[in-house]
């Protein structure tokens, strides 16, 4: 969703970022509380980036910036040692025991293939070629899985 | 490449899904402003996101928005009231400094140096210490000369006493 705004960024930098907050607070822990597994923690690092969002606050309202992708982006910044600490991230015991299906319709939609591969991606943090040398695909087999996945996010809906 | 070979490589759900590497996500900003297909397939694979975060979203505690209300208060306030430092140069040009820092909100401050426990003399005081200190050693080795002459003095006359004592017996 594009943000709009009528002239100054949105009046004040505070009304601003309340507004970010009110449209994608949610959406952001949800995806927060996935990766990290715990509510509390889901919570500070969701008041982390919102802390940082007056900084950059003018390029959540440039033309054409999805502004939850870009909150998105931050939160993965944020947690960038959270990804690297858990290194051993077993993204395919998660998958075996459909930690994320259960409340997730268009993941159950997917294969176990294409669940490994935008599981591991999306929660787990990990790079194309992690993934690839997980399920022992070249690195293009990998990013055409992740494509699918998204025909399948937008056809489900 | 084609454009449209582009968009199906399966890059831009990569770098939507935040793992593109520094390369490709060169690459895509570059074909993005380039090429219109790739901005329109983009924007809605960032729908898509959108989409599958709303199907998970949280509802945050209430008092959440009041922690970080109030983080973003202390940081504008903190930002508001940091002075700068005030420089000499500014100072000299004085006319510049007038226009360019008006003395309504932008208050500055003066670097001072803290107490320090060194002091700072002349470089001529150098010799009037170097003339106490071989003054020191002269009056010690004068004292101690002394003494000694003063010990072999004092020996010398209790063994003269001695001796009057021996002949008066």
């Amino acid at each position: 969703m594009q943000l709009q705004t009528s002239g100054e960024v949105g009046g004040s930098k505070l009304s601003s970022v309340n507004n970010l907050y009110n449209n994608y607070a949610g959406m952001l822990l949800g995806y927060l509380f996935e990766v990290v597994k715990s509510r509390s923690v889901a919570e500070q690092y969701l008041m982390l980036v919102f802390n940082d969002v007056p900084n950059e606050i003018e390029e959540f309202y440039k033309p054409g910036v999805n502004a939850f992708c870009r909150l998105q982006l931050m939160a993965r910044k944020k947690m960038a040692s959270f990804f690297e600490n858990t290194e051993d991230h077993n993204t395919h015991n998660a998958v075996q025991n459909n930690v994320f299906i259960v409340k997730n319709k268009f993941i159950k939609e997917m294969t176990p293939d294409q669940q490994l591969v935008f599981c591991g991606a999306h929660w787990h943090g990990k790079s194309i070629s992690k993934l690839a040398a997980e399920i022992g695909k070249p690195e293009e087999a990998v990013r055409k899985l992740l494509k699918e996945c998204f025909t399948i996010i937008r056809v489900a809906k | 490449m084609r454009v449209e070979d582009y968009i199906e490589s399966g890059i831009l759900e990569t770098f939507v899904m935040g793992a593109a590497s520094d390369d490709e996500t060169q690459e895509l900003m570059f074909m993005k402003a380039r090429f219109p297909e790739v901005n329109e397939a983009l924007q809605q694979l960032e729908l898509d996101m959108e989409l599958l975060a709303r199907n998970m979203a949280i509802t945050p505690p209430p008092n959440t928005w009041g922690k970080i209300e109030q983080e973003i208060n202390d940081i504008i306030v903190r930002d508001k009231t940091s002075p700068e430092k005030f420089t000499e140069k500014e100072r000299d040009n004085d006319d510049d400094f007038k226009q360019s820092k008006p003395y309504n909100n932008e208050h500055q401050y003066i670097e001072v140096e803290a107490e320090s426990s060194h002091m700072k003399i002349s470089k001529s005081w150098k010799w009037v210490f170097a003339a106490v200190f071989v003054l020191g050693k002269i009056f010690l080795a004068c004292a101690i000369y002394f003494y000694l002459e003063n010990r072999q003095a004092q020996q010398q006359l209790q063994e003269l006493k001695t001796e009057l004592r021996r002949l008066k017996k």
